[in-house]
């Protein structure tokens, strides 16, 4: 028997015995009978207390009644609780899913909700281990909330309301949901001795207790014994409409132009129209109604997938924007259901071009939509001023074509057939006749560009630093690498252009395209405004002591202060939403955090998870109390003892 | 008769003049014929100054020369006496208790302890006997001692209406007056409820004597006879304001009825052992039937 309540019964008690006895003594109101005389009364008295020893019986089995009826109210109040668990206790580890899925409000008040109910009711179901327990010794668990990190809520301990505190501590997220941290960091502490170093030994195994919708993105990774890992599946729907993802991008050539990109999924079984809207800083711009196909049910659940649409808008703007794609519609997940894109203002570059004379690279960067491109010799650039270069810092991106500058001043370079000095980049010796092999498709710099036919006459050999980028490679040495040092970017190609056939070939032009959009793109300090769910805000360049305030979707404000290099970092992006940076004397500056998560978004409940080492199927059952609650009983036998009060005290009247 | 008129206005007051018709023509009735002081309407044993001559003795000087006898002195010439059965008066002492308990009662104990009082004592006056009533409560509070004659009426009659009941009991201090007062021989009467706290034993083995009759009468009210109470009460005894607090419960009534019964029929056992003579009344009886009838029956009046 544990109590929950103890203080609470222990101070009712402290009130109510003695106000019952008082009571008692004060309850009965006589009426006054004046007699001739109280002789025979009294004898009368005597004889039936002598007579009848029951009767001294029966006035007091009302106190004792009350006394009975009052002790089990007051037992009620304390909260006993018979544990009806037997044997040695265990150690559990309660994991719980703290997911964007986890927000869906298919069960009341929504699934993390639920799973924090379930997960209090497990904990107190525990062993305590006390005296009046069936249990030899105490159960252990500990509470972990992951998401797409594990955070320990409360180490192992056999302290209820501890555990209890933990859990309701657990706010929702609305990261993605990875268990393979939580695992780890479970199995770590179930190395160690919890808090309460007791006898046991550390080769017990815990026992992960999981409440989760299954939906986890690195099941395949993890390796648990299947009954190390019970599974409290939680979430009924799977119905959810979602934007799976969402990109806005200023036309080419009019860059006052906006076209917006949006995909939507649906996770229903039927099919639904919704209507979405465009906003742009909180004004509606459009409203498009799209009817999203049912998901595909395959032959297996893991082979069904999505319905999927497809939305773009156009607009125009020019300035800079939040722009906001919102389906509108209700359904379990609420979070998944806006993207938003920070809309930078159009920007055309300023480019300077050091040459000896390079037609071919000229002509291609003026077909680029740059602002201004002035042509410089060598001497020209190495006479220039740097500092002044470093303040007024007039060209957005520097073109070196077969140069090796004596100082190089802050800012993005393309540099062709030549190693800048300084960055950690050797080039001890020159190749010939080199092939391309490999490139990365996908990378900004190289999208639509084809080079399976490209051929250098003549090559640098480059050997980079660990942290560079290698964007293509000849058979012997990198032939196009992304560096960035002393806050500058650099995109490196070892080849002169004019020892090549690329001027030939169309991709020349396009990657000279691809480049200069690239490196404008890291003009705002490589910043990047448009994050995923728990991608950290990172704020460069800052002065000192200066103190940057986050105001977070929910208007709450944390104030950011930079470390000494002048970066500030905000990594507490766990809501999805716009996130507002002030910094003194700037401008707003706006950070979209999306979910944007197609898995994610899938919020139908798991019935069973299959690990890497085996699968799990979920608990048929609810998790149920294995300790009986006594107040009920108690409040029960209580009433009964007033009754029965009730009638004896009618009955000795009535007689 | 003027002088009677107030008087016996008053005593209707507690007597019934048809009930006084009908008392005229009783008398008290000792069953003791004692020694009176003064020669009274009732023959005694002794022999003295009477009517009905009994014998003759000779003279010693010293007797009273009045009886002598002279027609014998002038035939014999010597002195005798002329002896006769002496009628002798009979002292018919009232003890009437105005204790406050008396005062309770629906009807009154005490109004049938004023209406049997006056009864009785008006048979006494009108017979010519020597009546003493005595109010008693902590002691004898007051009395009225060796009326004799009608004329006594309205005195008795006005010291019954004008007492009231109250204050305590002191029965043995009431009756050791009494006795030490007793002159004579002849009945002594008590009417009170007789529930004393002390006892009445020590009380009225003073009262017994060879000289004098004794009657108990003890008056108790409806109420004290058949109880009607319930629930939760607290008695308060008039008297000392002594509190019992009870639960009125069938079981205690019954035994309050017990103790009660054995109650009287301990007075009643010992009124019968010392030759006196127990009557337990119901103040709601009337006073006229007792009289009449159970006072006749016993032999208190004839």
């Amino acid at each position: 028997m544990q109590w929950l309540t103890p203080l609470v019964g222990l101070g009712a008690a402290a009130v109510a015995v003695p106000l019952l006895l008082l009571l008692y003594f004060l309850k009965l109101k006589r009426r006054e009978q004046i007699v001739s005389s109280t002789l025979l009364w009294k004898r009368a008295i005597q004889d039936l207390q002598v007579n009848a020893p029951f009767q001294r019986l029966r006035r007091n089995i009302l106190l004792l009644l009350q006394l009975l009826a009052m002790t089990a109210m007051l037992l009620a109040l304390a909260g006993p609780i018979l544990a009806l668990r037997k044997g040695p206790g265990q150690r559990y580890v309660v994991l719980i899913d703290r997911s964007a899925s986890m927000n869906a409000t298919d069960v009341t008040p929504n699934r993390l909700g639920e799973a924090k109910k379930q997960a209090r009711i497990f904990v107190e179901s525990l062993r305590g281990g006390s005296a009046m327990s069936l249990a030899n010794t105490a159960d252990h668990a500990m509470v972990i909330a992951f998401d797409h990190h594990a955070k320990v809520m409360c180490n192992f301990t056999s302290d209820k309301r501890q555990l209890a505190a933990a859990i309701d501590a657990i706010g929702p997220g609305d990261g993605t949901s990875r268990l393979g941290e939580a695992v780890t960091v479970a199995q770590a502490f179930a190395q160690s001795p919890g808090v309460e170093a007791s006898i046991r030994t550390a080769e017990t195994p815990a026992q992960l207790i999981l409440f989760s919708d299954g939906r986890i993105a690195d099941l395949e990774t993890i390796v648990i014994a299947a009954d190390e890992l019970v599974f409290h599946r939680i979430g009924q729907t799977q119905d959810n409409v979602a934007i799976t993802a969402m990109k806005a991008r200023r036309a080419y050539e009019q860059p006052e132009q906006v076209e917006v990109f949006a995909s939507l999924a649906n996770y229903g079984a039927e099919p639904v129209t919704r209507d979405v809207q465009l906003g742009i800083n909180g004004d509606v711009r459009a409203v498009r109604s799209v009817t999203i196909p049912a998901r595909q049910t395959g032959t297996e659940a893991e082979a069904s997938s999505p319905g999927k649409v497809a939305v773009n808008f156009s607009l125009s703007h020019d300035g800079q924007g939040v722009l906001e794609v919102r389906q509108l519609g209700d359904d379990a997940l609420a979070c998944d259901d806006a993207a938003w894109g920070i809309l930078e203002p159009p920007e055309r570059l300023s480019v300077l071009l050091v040459t000896e004379g390079n037609p071919v690279l000229e002509s291609a960067l003026r077909s680029c939509p740059i602002a201004r491109l002035d042509p410089c010799t060598p001497a020209g650039f190495d006479a220039l001023d740097p500092a002044l270069f470093a303040v007024q810092n007039p060209y957005d991106v520097i073109v070196l074509d077969r140069h090796t500058p004596a100082h190089l001043p802050r800012c993005r370079y393309l540099a062709f057939g030549a190693v800048p000095a300084g960055i950690d980049v050797n080039s001890p010796r020159e190749l010939e006749n080199q092939m391309l092999v490999d490139w990365r498709v996908r990378h900004p710099v190289l999208q639509y560009v084809n080079l399976t036919n490209l051929f250098a006459a003549r090559a640098r050999v480059l050997e980079l630093p660990r942290d560079a980028e290698v964007l293509a490679e000849f058979t012997e040495s990198p032939a196009l690498a992304l560096l960035r040092r002393n806050g500058s970017t650099f995109l490196l190609s070892g080849f002169d252009v004019l020892q090549s056939n690329w001027p030939f070939e169309p991709g020349f032009v396009l990657f000279c395209y691809n480049a200069m959009n690239f490196l404008a793109a890291q003009v705002d300090g490589g910043e990047q405004r448009d994050l995923q769910v728990a991608d950290p805000i990172t704020i460069d360049d800052l002065p000192a002591e200066t103190t940057v305030t986050v105001t977070r979707p929910d208007a709450s404000e944390v104030e950011v202060a930079p470390d000494p290099g002048g970066t500030a970092r905000f990594p507490g992006t766990y809501r999805a939403g716009v996130y507002a940076v002030e910094i003194p004397d700037e401008s707003v500056r706006f950070y979209a955090v999306n979910l944007l998560d197609a898995a994610e978004s899938d919020i139908e409940p798991r019935q069973e998870m299959a690990l890497s080492s085996a699968t799990v199927a979920a608990q048929e059952q609810r998790v149920e109390r294995a300790n009986v609650l006594l107040w009920p009983a108690l409040a029960l036998i209580a009433l009964i003892l007033a009754c029965v009060e009730w009638v004896v005290y009618n009955m000795k009247v009535r007689i | 008769m003027p002088a009677t008129r107030p008087t016996m206005r008053k005593l209707t007051e507690l007597l019934d003049p048809k009930f006084m018709a009908r008392l005229d023509s009783l008398d008290v009735l000792s069953r003791k014929i004692l020694q009176g002081k003064l020669q009274g309407e009732r023959r005694s044993k002794r022999r003295g100054q009477s009517v009905e001559f009994a014998d003759h003795r000779r003279y010693v000087v010293g007797d009273d020369l009045r009886f002598v006898d002279w027609n014998v002195y002038g035939r014999l010439d010597q002195l005798f006496l002329k002896l006769f059965l002496e009628e002798q008066d009979l002292t018919i002492h009232i003890l009437a208790d105005t204790s406050a308990s008396m005062g309770l009662g629906e009807p009154a104990k005490a109004l049938f302890m004023k209406k049997l009082t006056a009864a009785l004592g008006y048979v006494s006056l009108v017979n010519n006997n020597r009546l003493t009533v005595s109010l008693f409560g902590d002691g004898i509070r007051t009395q009225l001692a060796h009326m004799r004659g009608r004329n006594y009426l309205s005195k008795m009659a006005e010291l019954l209406l004008t007492t009231d009941c109250d204050g305590f009991s002191d029965f043995e201090k009431a009756c050791r007056d009494a006795a030490a007062g007793r002159i004579g021989s002849g009945i002594t009467i008590v009417v009170s409820d007789f529930l004393f706290k002390q006892g009445y034993e020590t009380a009225l083995r003073r009262l017994v004597s060879s000289r004098y009759d004794l009657y108990m009468v003890q008056v108790l009210s409806p109420q004290e006879l058949e109880p009607q109470l319930g629930g939760d009460l607290r008695l308060l005894d008039i008297e000392d304001g002594d509190a019992a607090e009870i639960t009125v419960s069938s079981a205690l009534l019954k035994y309050y009825k017990r103790n009660l019964a054995a109650y009287c029929s301990e007075l009643n056992d010992f009124c019968t052992r010392r030759g006196a003579v127990y009557v337990r009344t119901n103040s709601a009886d009337s006073v006229e039937s007792l009289v009449l009838n159970y006072l006749r029956r016993v032999r208190l009046v004839r």
